[in-house]
């Protein structure tokens, strides 16, 4: 792999957007992180990363608007929604609608998460 | 019933006013006739006893003057003139002979001095008396020519009356007196002719007596024969009294009886006859009509009160029974009213009128205790519908209540479960970087770890897991999501969840299914939590190394419904406990949330089922869920 993959990590909990950064170092990321809705839709628009790793609640948006907001400006960035609640089938197809590709509920295992973004990653790739 | 109580008091009333108005003219008039009629008695009686009294003074005046003439004749006789006394004793001896009432004969010569005496009762040779300054031989022998006087009592018990006549010689002229024959008379004939007239059976009497009050003649025999006969005091007061010559009037005695007296005044003797009659006699006719009256009266009373008590009967009866009828009416007796006479007359219009008005009063009081008892009726139905609404009231407040604490605990939970997987997430992020770090040494090689190091991050794994799972639980519980049915085939269902479930190798699973199969209607998703929170009960109560068995199977109770039983052999849930089971956060782990019954009910619930359970202590527990089939 010769370029690593930018993944964009936008939550407002500092530990959690840490950890899951480092983690998905190890696994060879490129990890950026936003605390809050607007930088994070400022650093995509500057890294215009493969990857954004959101959450739904944010202080300052929901996470379904920067789901919008990013899928307008990029069809191929891989969009994945991070809850810490149970999500209705409404909410998820909302999401999907609005151009969200996968959603993990707190606490995520690491692995299964890990591989998922390397699928989702080779497909996008195969199209690309 | 009394008939006074039978007439009542308007009858009373009615007679009072019937007799008053009836009797008290007939009594004014009657006693107005009785008193004109007792007027023109006393004047009729007082009149007959005046003219009787009138015709005895002249009766009276001739007996006397009879004597006084006899006297006369024999005076004027020549051999009387003579003064003879021989001739004159012959003729005296002949008076005494023919007339008995005639006692005592005496001759006075010119001088007064007697002469001669001849009497009944005289002895031989009787004493010569003086007369000279007598008024019987002064008015004898003087201008008066006579003498009529001298009353006294013969014997002191007969009255006697002594007359005087001149004895005149007609042979000179003018006459010369001579002498004086005097005779004295007894008067018994007089009483004796009152008696006649008079009869002492009779109620009148008569007498006769001078204006000084000797008695002269009485018509009853007992009052005249005796000294000191008079009158009563009263009378001979009113009689010496008098002016007139004759009158009447009443006279009232000491005790208080009344007469009624006339009398006439015999004017040349100065006697005077008085008749008299008791006021009763007199006035007996009126008394009689008086009688007459009352007994009238009396009749008259006795026909009104019986006529009157009969019309009062008559027309109170009538009224009575109304009023009987009135008084039944009034406590509500609508039966057995007493029978209603209905007369043609306003007592009868008035009986009409009131059994128009009772038939409409019980129609009326029967529309109002029917009204009443449709009200009652309602009441009670209102009441029980009251009672029965704040029941449900009671209970919807109950499980608002319920819910509200549950929907609090749910939203606490779900906000404390959110806050918590952040942390969890973390943890779990971390001890995974550690892992994955420890797991690499230099340049990428795989190195072993320290095994106490890589044990206590298992358990930090695990403890992650479980905090996870208690989250879950307590966000599935409190969960408000829809019902998503689908229809699904019990047992097919049933083996897939099977399937897929991590039975530890120490439990055995026993099924048997129904072979009817039937499909039933249910979301998924909550009611394999439900089945998973049973079984993964049974399972977590047989722990290794004994183990047991999860028996499961499904059943037909009855057509619509199914019956699902999930049952172990664990040591069983004591009675006390087993009917708290199913509350939520009752729970008796050391580690457990005290929710898996919950959801399991709450689930069953919401698809319209039931869940029983059944457990012995140290046999084991069933749970059996019983859910309708879909159509």
């Amino acid at each position: 792999m010769t370029k690593q993959p930018k993944l964009l990590i936008i939550d407002d909990d500092a530990h959690l957007r840490e950890s899951l950064a480092e983690v998905l170092e190890l696994d060879g990321f490129e990890c950026h992180q936003a605390g809050a809705a607007k930088d994070g839709i400022a650093a995509a628009g500057k890294l215009d990363p493969n990857i954004v790793i959101m959450d739904i609640q944010l202080p300052d948006s929901s996470g379904f608007q920067i789901c919008q907001e990013l899928r307008k400006r990029s069809k191929t960035t891989i969009l994945i929604m991070m809850t810490g609640r149970f999500l209705s089938s409404e909410e998820k197809k909302q999401g999907f609608e609005l151009g969200a590709d996968e959603y993990i509920t707190k606490p995520f295992d690491l692995a299964e998460l890990s591989a998922r973004i390397k699928q989702l990653l080779s497909r996008n790739a195969a199209k690309g | 019933m009394a008939p006074s109580r039978n007439r009542g008091k308007l009858a009373y009333k009615l007679l009072f006013w019937f007799l008053l108005i009836s009797l008290a003219p007939m009594g004014f008039v009657g006693w107005h006739l009785v008193g004109i009629t007792q007027q023109s008695l006393r004047k009729e009686t007082l009149a007959m006893q005046e003219s009787l009294a009138i015709g005895f003074s002249d009766t009276v005046y001739k007996y006397v003057t009879t004597f006084r003439n006899v006297l006369t004749e024999t005076a004027a006789l020549e051999d009387f003139v003579s003064m003879s006394p021989g001739k004159q004793q012959q003729y005296l001896n002949r008076i005494l002979q023919i007339h008995l009432a005639v006692l005592e004969l005496s001759v006075l010569n010119d001088k007064g001095m007697e002469v001669l005496r001849l009497g009944r009762f005289l002895g031989a040779a009787p004493p010569m008396r003086d007369f000279r300054t007598e008024e019987l031989f002064i008015a004898a022998a003087g201008a008066r020519g006579q003498f009529i006087g001298h009353l006294e009592r013969f014997q002191g018990l007969y009255p006697t009356v002594t007359i005087s006549v001149p004895i005149v010689d007609q042979r000179t002229t003018p006459g010369r007196t001579v002498g004086v024959v005097s005779a004295r008379v007894s008067l018994n004939g007089l009483s004796t002719m009152l008696a006649m007239e008079f009869p002492a059976s009779g109620k009148s009497a008569a007498a006769v007596m001078t204006r000084d009050g000797f008695l002269i003649a009485h018509s009853d025999p007992r009052e005249i024969y005796r000294p000191d006969a008079r009158m009563p005091a009263e009378v001979e007061k009113v009689l010496s009294s008098q002016d007139n010559v004759k009158g009447g009037g009443e006279i009232t005695l000491a005790g208080g009886r009344r007469l009624l007296g006339a009398f006439s005044l015999i004017d040349k003797l100065d006697w005077i006859v008085y008749i008299q009659q008791p006021v009763e006699a007199a006035y007996q006719t009126a008394s009689d009509m008086k009688a007459q009256i009352f007994r009238v009266l009396i009749w008259v009373v006795l026909f009104t009160v019986l006529l009157s008590l009969a019309v009062a009967s008559h027309i109170t009866q009538p009224i009575r029974i109304l009023k009987d009828a009135a008084d039944r009416l009034g406590k509500g007796q609508f039966e057995d009213l007493p029978e209603v006479v209905t007369t043609n007359d306003e007592i009868g219009d008035l009986a009409h009128t009131f059994l128009g008005m009772s038939e409409s009063l019980k129609e009326k009081t029967g529309e109002l205790i029917h009204a009443k008892q449709e009200l009652e009726k309602f009441t009670k139905f209102l009441e029980k519908r009251v009672d029965a609404r704040t029941r449900e009231l009671k209970a919807a407040q109950d499980e608002l209540i319920k819910k509200e604490r549950l929907a609090a605990i749910g939203q606490m939970a779900s906000v404390v479960g959110h806050e918590i997987r952040n942390p969890l997430a973390v943890i779990n992020n971390s001890i995974y970087f550690i892992k994955t770090k420890l797991g690499q040494g230099a340049e990428g090689v795989e190195k072993e770890t320290d095994p106490k190091i890589a044990k206590h991050i298992k358990i930090i794994e695990s403890e992650i897991q479980q905090a996870n799972g208690i989250i879950n639980e307590i966000l599935t519980y409190s969960r408000q999501r829809e019902l998503k049915p689908e229809r699904v085939l019990l047992n097919n269902w049933l083996e897939e969840l099977l399937s897929i479930y991590p039975f530890p190798p120490h439990v055995a699973v026993d099924k048997a299914f129904d072979p009817g199969n039937p499909p039933i209607e249910i979301d998924t998703t909550e009611m394999q939590q439900a089945v998973r929170n049973l079984i993964g009960n049974g399972v977590e109560v047989m722990p290794p190394p004994k183990g047991g068995k999860v028996t499961i199977r499904t059943a037909i109770p009855e057509p619509g419904w199914v019956r699902l039983d999930i049952g172990d052999a664990g040591n069983g849930i004591p009675p006390d406990v087993l009917d708290k089971i199913f509350a939520p956060f009752f729970t008796t782990k050391a580690r457990g949330t005290g929710l898996g019954l919950a959801v399991v009910r709450k689930v069953i619930d919401r698809h319209r089922g039931r869940v029983d359970v059944e457990s012995t202590v140290g046999v084991g527990t069933t749970f059996r869920i019983y859910l309708p089939t879909a159509a």
